[in-house]
């Protein structure tokens, strides 16, 4: 194994962390309320403007991390706004097809607002580690790429503990496996639908600072997560969160490598290429049966 | 008048105008708005046949348009192959293409075959930015032939590079694919398909075929949206992989939403309405200095999906002196 090799592996792996990190979001979602949000990369993109703004007020590292928090809530707030005005008064239509339709128009919608209120030009987040590397030996990779890392990580274990330890992380698990059973065990369903949708939208949130961070934030930036983010979910099976942790480092891992060693004009056709052979042969994803959250 | 005098009529007087409008018309823009007007009723009403009748959620439609679209400008501008010929190549590659991509939609639904037709068409839009050498890649293809002219005396002929005649051309092929689409509706294969909509489960326990159904409304689909685009690629005369992309889709999706989906005219009503209303736009843009198209795309969207789900077709039929049948084109209702 050479160090080039293990050198995309890592970058894969970094990359992998954040596509994870808003790929969770989506799963829990379509989890919790079998809601296809395909306009969940727009959350990621709201963020990232949210960081873009905050840190024209406080620039520097201390502004970064205040980003972050405040991404978390605004994006929170959104998803939380999106779910009861536009989702919500769908819930009982027959197909799906609304559904998908109806988070296309969010994706229209919440796109040419940012075109038309920030600008189409790209703005660049400043690193809040100054650009610094670390030397890890064989492999070599920035402060920023590293905390991306860690921060994901964090994040989704954090996600982990409080939906399979807290009384309500368990309530959003119940309604994922069996919501009428739940509702029939006293929990409030609609309460757990605004929260998933809340907490999720939050994590895209904090994945679209990161990602706006290690790349640039323009108005359109939202289209790729998206994709990328549906990509892993499917990978992971739908709707199944410990299949979405390791379908985004899957993911990460082989665009870095195929971009390497492959095309690079290819990158982001790799993981439809993927997916398109994982559901003609495992439909179900490649983590066993569907699990709910 | 009985409903289905009045159906006629107003089919008849539709007609009427739609062949009438070309000759009337002499501002080239406005032609070209028809034109551009003609290409999307193609490819929404073909959209419909498999999204809203069979209720098979593809975003991949642009693909298929683009094969289309680049087949014919290839065969003509590398190999100088016949435009004509051209237009059934592409439909016919285009028809392979959804046949192909039927395959896997035996065993998707939802989620999932949205996401694999996405892909599909991601796919061959970076093929056809990195395939240089076949697509010139971003810069696009260019130069390519219009419609030959095709004679009538020895010294006669009519042409193709005005927009009129064009637009004549254009109207036959609407007319052909909607008469295609309506003919398979309102036959058995129509019911089986609504009931392949409806329950896709019932349908196979009372002995329905279910993958072969699927199978052929892609296939059909695909070749109609092939041959607008060979039919774009020979008017606009350039093309390029924006033609692939999911704002196109999207586009298409919109205009079908708006006029009614699984309804026979409401693809082509949403069609009309969306192009005029974009151009309308971009006069009250220049005007006020705003850019807020997609903003009411956007928006048009979600507000037809949540309140009128049947269209401006569903509203149109809730006329007291509209004829209750036309329009639904054989459609239960939803």
């Amino acid at each position: 194994m050479d160090s080039l090799f293990l050198q995309q592996v890592v970058n894969g792996l970094i990359i992998g962390s954040v596509y994870s990190l808003i790929a969770i979001g989506l799963t829990m979602i379509f989890g919790v309320m079998r809601i296809s949000n395909f306009a969940h990369g727009d959350y990621a993109m709201v963020g990232a403007y949210v960081a873009v703004f905050v840190m024209m007020w406080l620039p520097g590292p201390l502004g970064w991390v205040n980003a972050l928090l405040a991404a978390a809530v605004i994006v929170a707030v959104a998803g939380v706004v999106s779910e009861l005005l536009i989702f919500r008064p769908l819930l009982d239509r027959r197909t799906d097809i609304d559904m998908i339709m109806v988070s296309i128009g969010l994706f229209i919608l919440l796109e040419n607002l940012a075109q038309f209120f920030f600008e189409a030009r790209p703005r660049m987040l400043a690193d809040p580690f100054g650009g610094n590397t670390v030397d890890l030996g064989l492999v070599s990779t920035s402060q920023l790429r590293l905390f991306c890392l860690a921060f994901s990580c964090v994040a989704i274990a954090g996600l982990q503990v409080f939906l399979n330890r807290s009384k309500t992380g368990i309530a959003i698990r119940a309604t994922s496996q069996n919501s009428r059973a739940a509702r029939l065990m006293g929990i409030d369903i609609n309460r757990i639908y605004t929260l998933t949708f809340g907490l999720g939208s939050a994590m895209a949130g904090i994945g679209g600072v990161l990602y706006g961070t290690l790349f640039a934030v323009y108005p359109t930036m939202g289209a790729i997560p998206t994709l990328k983010a549906f990509v892993v979910t499917i990978l992971g099976g739908m709707g199944n969160i410990r299949g979405a942790i390791f379908g985004g480092f899957i993911l990460g891992v082989a665009e870095t490598l195929g971009g390497s060693y492959l095309a690079m004009e290819y990158k982001n056709a790799i993981g439809f290429v993927i997916i398109i052979l994982v559901l003609l042969i495992r439909p179900q994803g490649l983590f066993g049966q569907r699990e709910g959250v | 008048m009985t409903p289905r005098t009045t159906r006629r009529l107003l089919t008849a007087a539709g007609l009427a105008a739609f062949f009438t409008l070309p000759l009337v018309v002499t501002d080239r823009y406005f032609l070209h708005i028809l034109v551009m007007t003609g290409i999307f009723a193609i490819l929404t009403s073909s959209w419909n046949l498999l999204t809203g009748y069979a209720g098979q959620l593809n975003l991949g439609h642009a693909a298929f348009y683009g094969i289309g679209a680049y087949t014919s400008a290839i065969l003509a501008t590398r190999l100088g192959i016949n435009p004509w010929a051209g237009l059934l190549a592409g439909g016919l590659l285009a028809a392979a293409a959804g046949f192909l991509l039927g395959i896997p939609s035996l065993r998707l639904s939802g989620p999932y075959l949205a996401i694999t037709t996405i892909g599909f068409a991601e796919i061959l839009r970076l093929v056809a930015m990195n395939w240089v050498d076949l697509t010139r890649g971003s810069l696009g293809l260019y130069g390519i032939p219009p419609l030959t002219p095709i004679p009538i005396t020895s010294n006669v002929s009519i042409e193709f590079t005005s927009e009129r005649n064009f637009l004549y051309v254009l109207l036959i092929v609407l007319l052909l694919t909607v008469w295609a689409i309506r003919r398979m509706i309102r036959s058995g294969f129509g019911v089986t398909l609504k009931a392949l909509r409806d329950d896709e489960v019932g349908a196979e326990s009372i002995g329905v075929d279910t993958a072969r159904f699927k199978l052929t409304v892609f296939t059909i689909s695909a070749f109609f949206a092939g041959v607008a685009g060979a039919l774009f690629a020979h008017y606009q005369r350039l093309i390029s992989p924006d033609t692939l992309s999911l704002g196109e889709t999207f586009a298409i999706l919109t205009m079908t939403m708006l006029g009614g989906l699984g309804t026979l005219t409401g693809p082509i009503l949403g069609a009309v309405i969306l192009t005029f209303f974009s151009e309308w736009l971009r006069f009250v843009e220049d005007m006020v200095k705003l850019d807020v198209r997609m903003v009411i795309y956007g928006l048009l969207l979600i507000v037809t999906i949540r309140f009128m789900r049947e269209g401006v077709v569903g509203l149109l039929v809730k006329l007291p002196w509209w004829p209750k049948t036309l329009g639904k084109g054989g459609s239960d209702g939803r």
